[in-house]
């Protein structure tokens, strides 16, 4: 099943399977966020668990690659994840 | 005997030590400026070590040699085209992955480089052993383990260093990439190779690959050829994977940095949380976090408004008691005046900087180092947001309580262009130390100080509503949060006071030329007897729209200088009746404006130095007039509803 991110609860866990570009921008700084969040380790395939989220729609926290992310919501919902049993 | 001179440049992601190994290496042989042209920090320093000098460059803390950002294309540009003798990658042991994914691009740059695997205490504390010497084997490259912040290893570090210089002929091991990517690469390097560009033929082709759009058009002025053909490698890698090529290549190069980690790596998970991870998870909870987010920030400007107002006063008193001599040697002609107007400007800035603006730093510097800023600015981000801003904006906007103009300096953190303009823009309204000396000293003492909370409520309001017109007026789309949040750790007080040291540097550079001048200059209309003319052209505003007494059109001049003149010359100008003649609306009003009504000259400079002459003089000009506008209003607010 494929989820956004934001879809997970505090301490679940999923695989990327891809990150949707930005809306209404092609190219551009599209490409710069997706690069960006390649760069940080959120490629495809990655397993990321969610720790935690900030109250008031704020940011959400997430475990990758052995490190601590915090990553705005808008850019989280853009993150597609895959929930493993 | 001549020295043999050497350049060491140090890179590493944000936040692993690098600043501490830095320190170490080269004491207080420092100096910190920019890049040429560019609004990027630049520090350097020099060491002498068995007969070499060595210079030491501290590039900034990167995650990528991508173009995301002005700091990324700095360092790689630094690397490839001035070529140090050697890189020393600072790597965090305790977050390895992320950090060999930006160590296996700095080996794809073919610099020669040395690993110094720092922060090996922490990663024990997480659980962690590295194998070093496996590590090193791995990737080609010598590596030293450290502890930077007790100087372990880095005498090491610099024996591994010029050990690989005098070796020559020591690049560091290849990232292999895919069997379909490197047929691929193999089919075009040699291309690439014949049009001799500043990059390495093989890191310019996997760029070409990735679509970097700077790489690209360099490469394309030089041969227009290139371009189509690694297009369409592009498109068939595409194919193969069914994501974009940029994303395949960045996957692998972190599949290979996860697979060196697991193999040098032994993680045993500790068998009680660590003290990192509960003050991680206590300040960055929903509740808790927030109540002591709110405790640290007052307790800070509570300890610096109580300290450096009593530094202040006592500078003060210091110099002032030099004014007779002052006069005896100088007389008391227009010219005793003139060096004396000068003097006083440079009283003022010491009295401002060194009592308020040193310790702010410093305490900030500590919070900055320890981590928990990082955690304040994921807490902030859901307010940031409503302007147009991440959390990491609350960084500057904290420093801005303090003094506008590191604040405005400061919001180089942010990512792009736009934000930091969109930063500057809203931290320059921030209401600094001397605004609040304005407010508590007028309103907060002759009025009330709940009238001195409200004014300073509406200039939230007004700073949130004027940053949101702001952000929907600037074009472009806003960047998000995404940071990493580090281990917590004992900060480093020599690096954390060097600093401080730089950045009240700076400031004096920036604010203490300025603020003489101008001084000079209004001395000098005073001399003159100008002031009492532009007070009388000012009349029309000052007491037929806004309420107020003709003196105070020379007050508000004066406060461009330093905004806590504008009390202090309006008590001068009332004597000897003092502030009491104001009626509460007036010094109501009057606070309001000069919240305000213009940054300093100060902060102007260093919008100036940022952000260049035009965007200054228009956010200087439209200021001015909008807050001329609101406090003729606010005044026919208050008159008419006789609240006050």
């Amino acid at each position: 099943m494929e989820l956004p991110l934001t879809a997970l609860k505090d301490g679940e866990s999923g695989i990327i399977t891809s990150v949707k570009a930005s809306p209404g921008h092609g190219g551009g700084r599209g490409w710069g966020f997706q690069k960006r969040l390649m760069d940080m380790g959120l490629t495809p395939g990655t397993k990321v668990m969610v720790v935690k989220s900030a109250p008031f729609h704020g940011p959400i926290e997430v475990h990758v690659r052995g490190s601590s992310l915090a990553l705005g919501r808008g850019m989280a919902e853009r993150i597609l994840v895959a929930i493993d049993k | 005997m001549t020295k043999k001179k050497l350049t060491i440049a140090l890179a590493g992601n944000a936040n692993v030590g690098k600043s501490v190994i830095f320190n170490q290496l080269t004491g207080l042989h420092q100096h910190i400026g920019n890049w040429p042209g560019k609004t990027v920090e630049k520090a350097e320093g020099t060491l002498h070590f068995k007969g070499y000098e060595i210079d030491i460059i501290d590039l900034p803390g990167i995650y990528s040699l991508s173009t995301y950002s002005l700091e990324e294309l700095v360092s790689r540009e630094y690397i490839a085209v001035e070529r140090p003798d050697l890189v020393i990658n600072v790597v965090d042991a305790s977050v390895l992955e992320r950090n060999l994914f930006f160590t296996l691009q700095l080996t794809e740059l073919e610099t020669p480089m040395v690993i110094a695997l720092n922060q090996v205490d922490i990663a024990k504390k997480k659980g962690i052993e590295i194998d070093y010497e496996k590590l090193g084997q791995t990737l080609g490259v010598p590596v030293v383990p450290t502890v930077a912040i007790r100087g372990i290893g880095v005498y090491k570090l610099l024996e591994a260093a010029l050990e690989t210089i005098e070796k020559e002929e020591s690049k560091p091991r290849q990232t292999t990439y895919g069997e379909e990517i490197e047929e691929r690469i193999e089919k075009i390097v040699s291309l690439v190779e014949k049009i001799g560009f500043k990059y390495p033929a093989r890191w310019t082709v996997v760029k070409l690959l990735e679509g970097d759009e700077e790489v690209e058009k360099e490469v394309s002025k030089k041969n227009p050829d290139i371009l189509p053909i690694v297009k369409k490698m592009a498109e068939e890698i595409e194919e193969i994977h069914g994501h974009s090529c940029s994303t395949v290549v960045t996957s692998e190069r972190y599949e290979l940095a996860g697979r060196i980690a697991r193999e040098v790596q032994q993680i045993m998970p500790a068998a009680k949380p660590s003290t990192s991870q509960r003050l991680h998870d206590l300040t960055t909870h929903r509740v808790f976090g927030y109540l002591l987010m709110a405790a640290t920030v007052l307790s800070i400007f509570y300890a610096i408004f109580t300290f450096g107002g009593y530094a202040s006063t006592f500078l003060n008193d210091v110099f002032y008691s030099w004014e007779p001599i002052f006069e005896n040697v100088l007389g008391k002609g227009i010219l005793g005046e003139l060096v004396w107007g000068g003097v006083e400007g440079i009283v003022a800035g010491v009295t401002v900087a060194l009592p308020y603006i040193a310790p702010f730093y410093f305490l900030l510097y500590v919070l900055e180092d320890s981590g928990y800023l990082s955690r304040v600015a994921f807490l902030m981000d859901v307010a940031m947001h409503k302007i147009g801003l991440h959390g990491k904006a609350f960084i500057p906007a904290m420093l801005a309580y303090g003094c506008n103009v590191p604040a405005c300096l400061g919001c180089r953190i942010m990512e792009t262009r736009r934000e930091r303009l969109l930063a500057a823009f809203v931290v320059t309204m921030i209401p600094c130390a001397a605004t609040t000396v304005v407010v508590l000293g007028l309103v907060g003492t002759f009025v009330s100080i709940e009238w001195a909370m409200i004014l300073y409520i509406i200039d939230l309001v007004i700073i949130f509503l004027l940053g949101r017109v702001a952000f929907k007026a600037l074009p472009g789309e806003p960047t998000e949060l995404i940071m990493e949040m580090h281990e917590y750790r004992l900060p480093h007080l020599k690096t954390v006071v060097s600093q401080t040291w730089f950045r009240l540097e700076e400031f004096i550079k920036i604010a203490f030329p300025l603020i003489v001048v101008s001084s000079l200059v209004i001395k000098s209309m005073e001399i003159l007897g100008f002031l009492e003319l532009i007070s009388d052209a000012l009349s029309p505003v000052t007491v037929g729209w806004l309420g107020l007494r003709p003196e105070i059109g020379i007050s508000l001049i004066f406060g461009v200088l330093r905004k806590e003149l504008t009390l202090i010359m309006l008590a001068a100008l009332l004597e000897p009746a003092g502030l009491g003649v104001l009626t509460p609306v007036q010094m109501v009003v009057f606070a309001l404006v000069t919240m305000l009504y213009i940054p300093c000259v100060a902060t102007i400079a260093a919008f100036v130095k940022e952000f260049g002459w035009t965007k200054a003089s228009f956010i200087t000009i439209s200021r001015i007039i909008f807050a001329i506008s609101i406090g003729g209003i606010a005044f026919r607010i208050l008159s008419l509803s006789k609240i006050l």
